[in-house]
């Protein structure tokens, strides 16, 4: 069975890690095989568990594993792929000095979003066997560039496409009229592009299926809330559906009658305030114990 | 006489054929050259970002990069002829 994916979104300081923390540690004790994974360079994970993470998952519980994700390794790796890759086909154009160009891609807006996307991939497939991965975000600008990313790709690939077609329907001609109908040598452009739209198709489904939950962190303050409305017009605009809105360091009795009226279509979680900070395994697992509706809509 | 005959039968076939090649190169001439400016809006559109221009998301460019050496090419003839288009335009169509 496909795992769970569950995203936790928000503006920076709401408490995102710490609740997607605290939900994995309730997901794994219950017990489902949990993956927590941080998406935020920030990495707040290790001082919420109190150790230290990196891409190699970390075992944390029977049920629970931790991974970081290091944007700079995806960057630095696609970069050495693709730089080999050119090298071989550009080998006879030495004098184009094309590694100095490569140099300065490293620096180019944009990748880090896509080294995010890589990562995603690859934890999809190497984790697949999980029953929940739980994905600790950046904040909203990244957050939203990271979610936008395939719908702007297809974009570009398709109209990239139609134009290749034109030109190959083109050479079509020429060779028909030529060299008498020769079948003309597979375009290997218009090959790349067709499975690259396959490829961000499928990662365009899989952030619309059934089985993806976007989780909006806010705290009660008008700031996070002006951001919470604009996060989920954004994510409306490529369909992307919050599915609940966890309100997080909430004080006894206070009113969220505004967020839970402008957020009617969500499901609503409520984390009250942990008085001393969250640091360590078991001081997650005491405020999960002692606040036990919080995880109800999980 | 039939040697001849033979001769001739050889020269007019060969004759035929250059004269059906060079016909039907021609023909392709002018598709031939819109191939190549297409070829090149292609690459400019792909490859924009080394020359300064709007340019998809640059993964797009990474990936389809290796296998562009030939729009890579056009795009560099293009420049030698860039300060003539027009009468590069010209001499496709035949137009003195």
């Amino acid at each position: 069975m496909e795992p769970q994916l569950l995203f936790f979104i928000g503006k920076g300081g709401v408490g995102k890690s710490t609740t997607s923390a605290l939900t994995s540690v309730h997901l794994a004790s219950h017990p489902h095989k949990t993956l927590l994974v941080s998406m935020d360079p920030a990495h707040n994970q290790r001082d919420i568990f109190d150790q230290n993470f990196s891409e190699k998952p970390q075992r944390v519980s029977e049920n629970l594993m931790i991974k970081e994700v290091d944007t700079d390794f995806w960057i630095e790796k696609y970069l050495k792929e693709t730089t080999d890759q050119i090298k071989e086909t550009y080998k006879y154009e030495s004098a184009f000095n094309l590694q100095n160009y490569f140099n300065v891609l490293q620096f180019s807006p944009g990748l880090e979003e896509y080294a995010l996307l890589l990562a995603f991939e690859d934890t999809l497939k190497k984790y697949g066997d999980q029953d929940f991965i739980v994905f600790d975000m950046a904040p909203t600008a990244l957050t939203l560039r990271f979610f936008s990313l395939p719908f702007i790709t297809l974009i570009w690939l398709d109209e990239l496409l139609t134009l290749r077609s034109q030109i190959y329907k083109k050479k079509e001609i020429i060779s028909k009229i030529k060299i008498a109908g020769r079948e003309i040598e597979q375009d290997r452009v218009k090959a790349k592009l067709q499975s690259l739209i396959g490829n961000y198709e499928q990662l365009q489904q899989q952030f619309l299926s059934d089985t993806t939950k976007v989780n909006l962190v806010m705290n009660n303050d008008k700031l996070s809330f002006s951001e919470a409305f604009r996060i989920r017009q954004k994510l409306s605009d490529i369909s992307i559906i919050i599915d609940r809105i966890v309100i997080n360091k909430l004080q006894q009795d206070e009113n969220t009658a505004e967020i839970e009226q402008e957020f009617k279509e969500q499901k609503i979680g409520r984390f009250p305030l942990a008085a001393n900070g969250l640091s360590g395994y078991a001081a997650l697992t005491e405020y999960i114990k002692a606040n036990k509706n919080a995880f109800q809509e999980t | 006489m039939t040697r001849f005959l033979k001769w001739l039968k050889a020269w007019i076939i060969d004759a035929f054929k250059i004269t059906d090649e060079v016909m039907r190169g021609k023909a392709v001439e002018t598709i031939e050259h819109e191939v190549a400016e297409l070829d090149n809006i292609f690459g400019i559109l792909v490859l924009g970002a080394f020359i300064g221009i709007p340019s998809p998301p640059i993964h797009i460019t990474m990936e389809l990069l290796p296998l562009m050496d030939k729009e890579l090419n056009i795009m560099l003839d293009k420049v030698l002829t860039a300060h003539d288009p027009l009468g590069h335009l010209f001499s496709v169509l035949g137009i003195d």
